[in-house]
């Protein structure tokens, strides 16, 4: 799969960007060439061989700044991914087997979370827990599951009604073995597409939270947070905004570009999929076609 | 032919394309935002479009209180006086007043005719129940600043007698526009609905309102100085961010502004008006002597010691501010210069002290709480962590509840200071100051230093050394540390004239729009 993916180029590209972030991430803090909380006298500077991104209002170094904040910005994205994959997909799988009332009930629950408005709603559990990245990311994570439930659910929905998964419960074969020999394997492609697309999601709702000065305390610096100061600060330093903005959309469009790559290397089984969710929402899901009959 | 890309090459090459085209647009928007000329802000008729950073909450003056959000209330409620621009008391809705020989009655004389907009007269009994209101409404913010009210009556229906429990010659300085502005009785017989649908009997009359966002308001022409009133219309908008503001005023949505120090020179460039009004702002730091480690003497002096005030003015206020130690700017009446720089910069005799304390470099931890976030929380958690004492900020939207029930440690407070000087000090020292955090503390003869001074008259030429007294008494607390004076700015369009001089008000006397 992996290989398959970087034979793509967009996959290769994905990988670049996403592996610099990764580093950043783990190593950015400790690569700052500065203290990223040490203020000076020298505020908002220009770029110079000292400061390459110049000071902030503060008279802090701005690059080390911009690498402190890489992991809280990305330890958040991965947060909401993983929370929203963990609450998604297992309900997702269970709603076709659990017989009518757990299918009911988890729908239901899954239309209501769709409809709250993931960050004011962050924003509202951030004032009643705390002002954190983790419970904010948390409930980021809840509110984004019902993307991974739908996914799940419609690739299992595929599956489960195929002839040969027919055939298998027929000769006997449990449900539990029926998911892990023959569910699991076709609605991992499209949980992997959804947990890319997330993570980039994920970034732009920390980036934004930071943004509002939500989720991370100051003078932790994150990507969002160092794009608000310099807001504030634009006549004296035009370019400030640049470099956080460009690391925020590099991020994303490497997520993007990892799900587009994913979609690809899954083949007709993956096409399939997003063909049977764009022909549920047209209203033709009740036919529920079977995926593996077209094979 | 050459081969067709691929898929995926196709795919990626149109994704990097559509951000380009993303990216295009908004930058042509933001260039146009930034060529706009001040010019055509003003849209030609005499509306008034003020965005504030502080739109009130609360339209009931007693709950408003005397904070910066006064300044929007006045456009609506007058009062029984308002100050000149030398920070006396003059008349408003007051035509004139007298104290008895001893000061320990005022009588004021309303003016007749008058009206309030719902057209409820404006008359001794009016005034008389704005104070009684102010005093017993269980949501009143001010009634902490009228400690020397007895009771009020009537006699006639202009006169207002106010009988005091001391001799108080601040009476006329403290019945201005921070502390009693009059609303009409019959809307105040439900606070609740006066909160947020204000009727007074101020320049201008509110047609439109929506909480926290936008007011409409239109001239009253029944005003007693309309004459002086040349703005028709009047739009106070909720300033959405400060970095926004001077693109508004560049593009004509507003036509005047506060705004942030970091903001003035850009307003000066788009072609705008930048004014620092004068006023009594003074920043703190706000210690909780009741708690740990506040309870420890050495510690509140290191923490004095190790506060760098020229950091503050340097980082924050971009030329337009000035360090103090005091509630007050320097040069203002009650600024005490034989009290000025008892706590200078020394970070090394903090640290001494902090050692004398029996605490190590670290050991100190404490939470800031503050309601957003600004640089000031920022630059006290340097200078502490300079001297050893760990301080984490906690930004908590809900700050005001306990800063005001006192039950915070550490924090920060900026207050637009007051008309009449001992308000000012009696709200920082006393034992019921609102923002004094150390509550029911006070400083050793804070009390007899204040009855000195209320005892003083304004006019007496002792008043200044009396009062400078009280505020070097003031200063021997060890709950607040004063760092530097937050300028007043305002950015307006060239076709508003200048506002007069008021210290600490925006009084729209006067003022046309061209």
């Amino acid at each position: 799969m992996v290989r398959r993916i970087l034979s793509l180029r967009a996959g290769r590209l994905a990988a670049g960007i996403l592996s610099a972030i990764a580093l950043l991430a783990i190593f950015g803090p400790l690569l700052a060439p500065d203290n990223p909380l040490g203020s000076s006298s020298k505020t908002l500077a220009g770029p110079s061989g000292q400061h390459w991104l110049g000071t902030d209002y503060l008279g802090r170094d701005v690059f080390s700044r911009l690498l402190d904040g890489s992991r809280d910005s990305v330890v958040g994205a991965v947060e909401v991914a993983l929370v929203a994959l963990v609450v998604g997909v297992i309900p997702g799988l269970l709603s076709v087997y659990l017989g009518r009332v757990f299918e009911w009930t988890s729908l239901r629950l899954a239309d209501t979370l769709i409809s709250l408005p993931f960050l004011v709603f962050a924003v509202a559990v951030t004032a009643l827990l705390g002002n954190g990245i983790t419970q904010a990311m948390l409930v980021v994570g809840v509110l984004v599951s019902p993307v991974f439930f739908r996914v799940s659910r419609a690739a299992t929905l595929a599956v489960a009604r195929s002839q040969y998964v027919e055939v298998a419960l027929i000769s006997g074969a449990s449900v539990n073995w029926i998911v892990r020999r023959h569910v699991w394997v076709k609605v991992l492609p499209a949980v992997a597409v959804a947990l890319a697309q997330t993570m980039g999601v994920g970034f732009i709702v920390v980036s934004s939270l930071s943004f509002l000065g939500i989720g991370v305390q100051p003078p932790a610096p994150t990507w969002g947070g160092l794009l608000a100061s310099d807001l504030n600060y634009l006549h004296y330093q035009p370019w400030a905004p640049v470099a956080p903005s460009v690391l925020i959309m590099a991020t994303v469009w490497g997520c993007n570009l990892l799900a587009d790559a994913i979609r690809d290397v899954s083949g007709e089984t993956g096409r399939a999929l997003i063909n049977t969710r764009k022909a549920q929402a047209n209203g033709l899901g009740a036919k529920r076609i079977p995926v593996e009959g077209r094979v | 032919m050459p081969a067709r890309p691929s898929l995926p090459a196709r795919r990626l090459r149109r994704s990097a394309l559509l951000t380009a085209l993303l990216a295009v647009p908004a930058l042509v928007l933001s260039a146009c935002a930034g060529s706009g000329s001040a010019a055509s802000t003003s849209g030609g008729s005499a509306t008034l479009k003020w965005a504030t950073s502080y739109f009130p909450t609360h339209w009931d003056p007693v709950v408003g209180g005397s904070g910066a959000q006064f300044r929007e209330l006045a456009l609506v409620y007058a009062s029984l006086t308002r100050t000149d621009t030398k920070g006396n008391a003059v008349p408003d809705l007051a035509q004139s007043w007298k104290y008895n020989s001893t000061g320990t009655e005022i009588t004021f004389h309303v003016r007749p005719n008058q009206k309030f907009t719902d057209g409820t007269p404006v008359n001794a009994v009016a005034v008389k129940d704005a104070i009684d209101r102010a005093i017993h409404q269980k949501d009143s913010a001010i009634f902490g600043d009228l400690t020397s009210i007895k009771n009020v009556t009537t006699s006639g229906d202009l006169d207002v007698l106010v009988h005091l429990t001391q001799t108080d010659y601040q009476i006329p300085l403290l019945f201005g526009e921070r502390v009693l502005q009059i609303a009409s009785p019959k809307a105040a017989a439900n606070p609740t609905k006066l909160d947020q649908a204000p009727v007074g009997a101020g320049p201008f009359i509110v047609t439109s309102l929506v909480p926290g966002t936008k007011a409409v308001l239109k001239k009253n022409p029944n005003y007693w100085d309309a004459k002086d009133i040349h703005i028709n219309n009047v739009q106070l908008i909720a300033a959405p961010d400060a970095a926004t503001v001077v693109s508004g005023l560049q593009t004509g949505v507003y036509n005047f502004a506060d705004i942030t120090p970091s903001q003035a020179s850009a307003a000066k460039s788009a072609g705008l008006d930048v004014f620092v009004q004068p006023g009594f702002n003074a920043e703190n730091i706000s210690l909780n002597v009741n708690k740990a480690p506040f309870n420890n003497p050495k510690v509140v002096d290191a923490v004095r010691y190790a506060v760098n005030r020229k950091e503050f003015v340097d980082k924050l206020t971009f030329g337009y501010g000035e360090a103090t130690d005091q509630p007050f700017p320097p040069g203002y009446v009650a600024y005490d210069n034989a009290a000025a720089d008892l706590y200078p910069y020394n970070p090394a005799k903090s640290k001494q002290l902090l050692a004398e304390a029996g605490y190590k470099s670290g050991q100190i931890k404490l939470t800031l709480d503050i309601p957003a976030a600004v640089p000031d929380a920022e630059i006290v958690q340097s200078q502490l962590a300079a001297v050893g004492i760990k301080v984490s900020i906690d930004i908590d939207k809900n700050w005001a509840t306990p800063f005001f029930a006192k039950n915070l440690t550490f924090s920060l407070y900026g207050t637009t200071g007051r008309d009449s000087a001992v308000q000012t000090l009696t709200a920082h020292f006393g034992p019921n100051g609102p923002l004094n955090l150390s509550s029911p503390y006070e400083p050793a003869g804070f009390e007899a230093a204040i009855a000195k001074v209320r005892q003083t008259p304004i006019d007496s030429p002792d008043y200044a050394k009396v009062l400078q007294a009280a505020t070097r008494v003031g200063l021997t607390s060890k709950a607040l540390i004063f760092t530097y004076v937050a300028p007043n700015i305002f950015a307006k369009s060239k076709s508003i004239s200048a506002l007069p001089a008021i210290p600490g008000h925006v009084d729209w006397t006067g003022v046309t729009i061209s």
